[in-house]
């Protein structure tokens, strides 16, 4: 192309960055994953015991941990979905005010809103304390908090602007002539959104449905603040760096939950395809 | 559309912001109440718990550390990233597109995975002791995607004649950059800058296990509300949206960037 050589260094110290760094530890990690625990030291090896035993140990709550965020993901998605097509569609001018919304929540403040529902739940959350000086119950409700429920929520609060970004940059595509072509033409609303919209947002779905499958999958903070007791197999893999001190378990551990989710990732982008106009 | 039609669509909106901005509201609410705990009823608004924040002995530590990380974290990612955009602007769409992809990678992972990656590679092989400096690295590969993507936006939309009626009148590629290419899309890169600013701030997982020994505002907060729900935290969590929100406005300003 034009300048070549210029090209390739301005790509250079991206692409050192980028492989020195992420390529390389991710590597590493994979190695490691084979290697096994002496004394509390990592010792280079090819075992696949680590495997077996994260397999054994974690399967239970691999599987939780997977449905948990098959929910959160499914979820989000829709609710996105939703909230993109009333911006794109719906809110005139208020749209933009919407989306707005959504970005200035989307960069800041994760562990904020984790702590956040801990205030608005808990046994000494907003919620008890505001039912209980109403009258309505005389001791806390014990089951809004530390369930699976509680952390469903909080997940789809934080990662519901995460969704809503990409699906709406699909939407942008759709222009306003085939809305109301596919309408002049007699189309229910409903059959305008089943052939036009959704088909055109196929992208957007998949990419929302991924990442916010993603980071539920991998999260521990969540958990560890209004889960309660509930195990996920973010906060068994973090443990095994701290406490329980065997990083290639954890490595293990890790590419197990990779690669189950990647699976998922796949079928669900299948299914969402397969969504096609009659 | 009829009337009642357009009354539920907007509540329905309506209801997705409140739904997104009341717990974070509230968090902000607490961080005034004069009571030993983040709740309702709020007997006076006080500046208690602000002063508590500012006193704790780690608090200053924390609030240069996250400075520190994000400011730096922010220089280099607006280099390096303004590089990479220019670069992929001159090379086909297609590839670029793909290029930008393959960048966006460390985004897919769950943070969690990069992070304990990011660690074992640092203690294990490399022998790199864990510092500022190992947070910075690894804060610029989550951030380093969204300049790119910012600044490739506006690149591709960029008048190359401009420059290269400086280049006929004799200027250097760089000279021509600084003096043609930069002033214009100056507002571009620093928001993007902020917007990497704004993410480094805010991260919890991957400073958490790459960090070492000191504390970050993120790090910092974490320890206060794993145990209780004292309103310092509330302070301290509210400093961290400012900051973060603050850059993020900043950032959309500068770029008119629209999702």
């Amino acid at each position: 192309m034009r300048e070549g050589r210029g090209t390739a260094i301005q790509l250079a110290p991206a692409a050192v960055i980028f492989f020195g760094l992420f390529v390389a530890s991710s590597v590493f990690y994979f190695i490691v994953s084979f290697w096994s625990v002496k004394l509390y030291k990592l010792r280079p090896d090819f075992t696949f015991a680590n495997y077996a035993k994260a397999f054994e140990q974690q399967w239970s709550v691999l599987l939780f941990t997977l449905e948990l965020a098959l929910a959160v993901g499914a979820i989000t998605t829709v609710l996105g979905f939703v909230f993109a097509y009333i911006v794109r569609f719906k809110a005139g001018r208020y749209g933009p005010t919407l989306l707005f919304v959504a970005i200035i929540t989307l960069f800041g403040g994760y562990l904020m809103k984790i702590y956040a529902w801990k205030t608005i739940l808990g046994n000494e959350g907003v919620l008890n304390t505001a039912l209980e000086s109403l009258r309505l119950i005389d001791a806390p409700l014990t089951f809004l908090f530390y369930n699976p429920g509680s952390v469903i929520v909080t997940l789809i609060h934080f990662l519901l602007p995460l969704a809503v970004l990409p699906i709406y940059s699909s939407m942008r595509g759709i222009t306003d002539i085939e809305m109301e072509s596919a309408r002049d033409l007699g189309a229910s609303a409903w059959r305008t959104l089943s052939d036009i919209v959704i088909p055109r947002c196929h992208t957007g779905l998949i990419a929302a449905f991924a990442l916010c499958f993603l980071v539920s999958v991998g999260d521990y903070v969540t958990p560890a603040f209004v889960g309660g007791t509930i195990s996920m197999i973010g906060s068994n893999i973090q443990d095994m760096f701290g406490r329980a001190l065997n990083p290639p378990l954890g490595a293990a551990t890790s590419f197990i939950m990779l690669f189950a989710s990647f699976l998922i990732v796949l079928a669900v982008s299948a299914l969402i395809k397969s969504w096609r106009p009659r | 559309m009829t009337k009642i039609g357009d009354i539920v669509w907007r509540c329905v909106g309506g209801f997705y912001v409140v739904f997104l901005l009341l717990p974070l509201f509230l968090v902000v609410l607490f961080s005034f109440t004069n009571r030993g705990i983040a709740a309702f009823p709020i007997e006076h608004l006080s500046l208690h718990w602000w002063r508590a924040m500012l006193e704790h002995p780690q608090f200053l530590p924390a609030l240069k550390n996250s400075l520190t990380i994000g400011s730096t974290v922010g220089v280099i990612s607006a280099i390096v990233g303004t590089m990479a955009a220019m670069g992929l602007s001159r090379i086909e769409p297609r590839r670029a597109q793909t290029l930008t992809a393959i960048l966006c990678l460390p985004l897919m992972l769950p943070p969690l995975l990069l992070a304990v990656s990011l660690r074992t590679f640092y203690t294990q092989s490399a022998g790199i002791p864990l510092t500022l400096g190992t947070v910075i690295l690894s804060h610029l590969l989550f951030t380093l995607p969204f300049v790119v993507l910012v600044v490739y936006a506006r690149m591709r939309n960029f008048d190359y004649r401009v420059v290269e009626s400086a280049r006929d009148l004799g200027a250097s590629p760089l000279h021509a950059f600084f003096t043609v290419t930069l002033p214009i899309i100056r507002p571009t890169v620093v928001g993007a800058a902020l917007i990497a600013v704004s993410l480094s701030i805010d991260d919890f997982i991957i400073t958490n296990f790459t960090i070492g020994g000191g504390v970050t505002l993120p790090t910092f907060v974490f320890g206060m509300i794993r145990t209780s729900l004292t309103p310092a935290a509330n302070a301290v969590g509210t400093l961290i949206l400012i900051m973060t929100v603050g850059t993020t406005l900043i950032a959309l300003r500068l770029t008119r960037y629209r999702g």
